[in-house]
């Protein structure tokens, strides 16, 4: 099934679920300088949020919800700075 | 077309006239509002020769279409003018609630020109407007009349003023309002002072139509919920209601990006240390201080109770303590908040005199000045008694060099010699902000190549694609590899597009922040067309954006820039730092980088739009 992940097309199989496309993205930003330096400071590997369709995912939900065929799913980093 | 007036005022201070002034659909259609609306009434009313100081300067105070929506981020607005930095256009942006008021009055724009023969204020009161005496509060500072202005007419009017730096010129004098918020760059306050305008008071009543009022009530919802969720899910350091913009230290430490010593080193242990999020905030007894609607809330309100440094007032941003501290050498953070409330209340952009400052103690450790330029204050890296001096020098503009510096590093590196303009960081007369060119050099491309306000890392932002991580995926600009931060591999076109970002932010009048945690460009697209109803694509938005910026452009031209100019960057761009994460990284390539932006924007080899874009973007009657 086809998902949009910060709006580019992505293939998916049906049953996928949100954890595992979360994981997908982690897994791709995780050595970046901002995401380490978080990660060193507290301790927390994973500090990006999610979205789906214009609705923020508490990570409560992750394991359970399974996406859809044209789910719109984006990801947002803990801006700081000016 | 709706959320707007079709209306504008224009206010004539030599003649002590204001009247209001039609504005067609088309120009809102084309400009929004904002800076778009600045870039075009300057392009009508200011022709070529016209200076800063000139009476003819137009000073344009500008909403956008997103004033009167209440959306988290819609209390933004927008001036602009001729600017005495820089010497070419410029718009700025602030907060507070000053441009909904205007709004509410019935306008989408205030126009000022002229000069008054002595020191006045405009009232603006819905459809009454007045301009009114103000000898009092000549020669006070910006809150103070701020203060007068509000106890002769009213606490509902909100306000905008200067203060002592303003009125005496200071290059980089800035504009306030509600003692939280400020139109910091390029300036403007000068403008206003040369003027004889201490200040604006603006109250309205009115409500502007918009298009689909039941489709914004329900964007306004569902974006206010999405961001105030996004915001409480982040760690406490890193809400910005906590901590404000004071977060940006820890994560820009580590990417090389802070400016420190006059952008000379890479570390800053002490300075660090205390300018941490958690630290600030206790320090100065961080409240959050929130613009109308907002739920980030960044602004806070700090307190410090005793000592030399005692102060109620604005908690300094990231740019601010990033100039006025990390620059400086100065690590108390009591020092620097003292330092960033002062040039408030003169009236003073903090991320200029940091640099400013910076320059001086580099100017004094060389022995280009000494004790006796120096009205005997030891100005040596640190020093933060001799810097918060400094500040009240150069915004009563003392003799000698507290005038100089108050003509920023490059006016003031020329007339001083003795080698200082090899260490003045400025381009175009503006400094540059606190992100460090080596960090990534996309931010080297971006000051080289601003066109609203000279070299402005908020007349870009390209630099967030890498230090804050912001990504544009509706206009492509998703999968980015962290070393390409060291190449120009699509730099030309990822700055083009953050060029064009946010000159339609910022004249669509909604803030930044917004957009940098979890607003896209959908929601901005969705917003406009459910106030306007112009129903927009985003391809239509970005058109929007080049337009802006490719009519910036023909007034930079207008205004004297030459192709020269984008190559005459500092020093100090080409000399690498020995250490931290960003050592031995100069952006090589400079050069190159900037004749591919040309080619990009669709400019000739001279850097001048090409009569085919002009008609591409529908400025083909912008030719001169």
């Amino acid at each position: 099934m086809k998902v949009f992940i910060n709006l580019k097309e992505w293939e998916f199989p049906n049953g996928t679920k949100f954890i595992d496309v979360v994981d997908l993205i982690r897994e791709a930003k995780k050595d970046e300088p901002m995401i380490k330096t978080i990660r060193e400071k507290t301790g927390k590997a994973n500090i990006m949020l999610f979205s789906l369709n214009g609705r923020v995912v508490q990570s409560q939900e992750y394991e359970s919800l399974e996406i859809k065929e044209g789910d719109n799913i984006r990801w947002f980093h803990p801006y700081a700075g000016g | 077309m709706k959320s707007i007036w079709n209306k504008i005022l224009k206010v004539d201070l030599t003649a002590r006239t204001c009247k209001t002034e039609q504005m067609p659909d088309e120009v809102y259609q084309k400009f929004l509002g904002g800076a778009g609306m600045n870039a075009y009434i300057l392009w009508h009313e200011c022709p070529r020769g016209t200076t800063t100081f000139d009476p003819a300067n137009r000073l344009t105070f500008a909403p956008g279409p997103m004033q009167g929506l209440k959306q988290s981020g819609a209390a933004k607005w927008t001036a602009g003018a001729i600017s005495p930095s820089i010497n070419m256009n410029a718009d700025s942006a602030a907060t507070a609630s000053f441009g909904i008021e205007i709004k509410e009055a019935g306008y989408d724009a205030i126009v000022v020109h002229g000069r008054s023969d002595k020191p006045v204020y405009l009232l603006v009161d819905d459809e009454k407007t007045d301009i009114k005496d103000a000898a009092d509060l000549w020669g006070k500072n910006a809150y103070e009349a701020e203060d007068g202005i509000q106890a002769a007419e009213g606490e509902k009017f909100e306000c905008v003023t200067i203060g002592q730096a303003g009125e005496l010129g200071v290059r980089y004098a800035n504009i306030q309002s509600r003692k939280k918020s400020f139109v910091g760059r390029c300036g403007l306050g000068a403008v206003m002072g040369s003027k004889m305008l201490k200040g604006i008071a603006v109250r309205g009543s009115q409500s502007v139509e918009v298009d689909d009022p039941k489709e914004v009530d329900k964007l306004n919802k569902e974006i206010n919920k999405r961001l105030a969720e996004l915001d409480k899910l982040n760690d406490e350091w890193l809400q910005f209601k906590r901590v404000g913009t004071a977060a940006a230290t820890e994560l820009f430490a580590p990417q090389g990006n802070l400016p420190i010593k006059n952008y000379q080193l890479a570390d800053f242990p002490s300075g660090v240390k205390n300018f941490h999020a958690s630290n600030y905030a206790k320090q100065l007894n961080a409240k959050p201080w929130p613009c109308q609607y907002c739920t980030i809330q960044c602004h806070n309100n700090c307190e410090v109770k005793e000592g030399p440094y005692a102060y109620k007032g604005k908690g300094p941003e990231y740019e601010s303590f990033a100039m006025v501290g990390f620059n400086t050498m100065v690590d108390d953070v009591k020092a620097v908040a003292y330092a960033c409330e002062l040039a408030n209340l003169y009236s003073m952009d903090t991320i200029s005199l940091g640099v400013v400052i910076a320059w001086a103690m580099e100017c004094y450790e060389k022995g280009v000045i000494t004790k006796k330029d120096t009205y005997g204050l030891d100005l040596s890296w640190g020093n933060a008694e001799a810097m918060v001096e400094m500040v009240r020098k150069i915004g009563t503009r003392a003799d000698g060099l507290g005038y100089l510096l108050g003509e920023g590093t490059r006016i003031a590196s020329e007339r001083l010699g003795g080698g200082s303009e090899d260490w003045a960081v400025q381009m175009k007369g503006q400094e540059i902000a606190a992100h460090n060119w080596r960090a990534q050099y996309i931010s080297a491309l971006n000051y080289c190549t601003g066109v609203a306000s000279g070299p402005n890392h908020e007349r870009g932002n390209s630099q967030h694609i890498w230090v804050g991580h912001i990504r544009l995926p509706e206009w492509g600009i998703d999968e980015v590899e962290n070393e390409e931060r060291w190449s120009w591999n699509k730099a030309a076109d990822r700055n083009a597009k953050f060029h064009d970002y946010c000159n339609v932010i910022n004249s669509a009048c909604h803030c930044k922040f917004m957009e940098f945690r979890g607003y896209t460009l959908t929601d901005l697209c969705n917003t406009i067309n459910a106030a306007t109803g112009m129903g927009w694509s985003l391809e239509d938005l970005r058109r929007c954006g080049d337009r802006i910026t490719q009519l910036q452009k023909l007034l930079n031209i207008r205004y004297g820039w030459k192709k020269e100019h984008d190559f005459k960057y500092p020093k100090r761009f080409m000399e690498p730092v020995q250490e931290g994460p960003a050592a031995g990284k100069v952006p090589v390539g400079l050069e190159d980088a900037i004749m591919d932006y040309y080619k990009e924007r669709g400019w000739d080899e001279e850097g001048r739009p090409t009569a085919a874009k002009l008609k591409e973007v529908g400025l083909e009657d912008f030719i001169e």
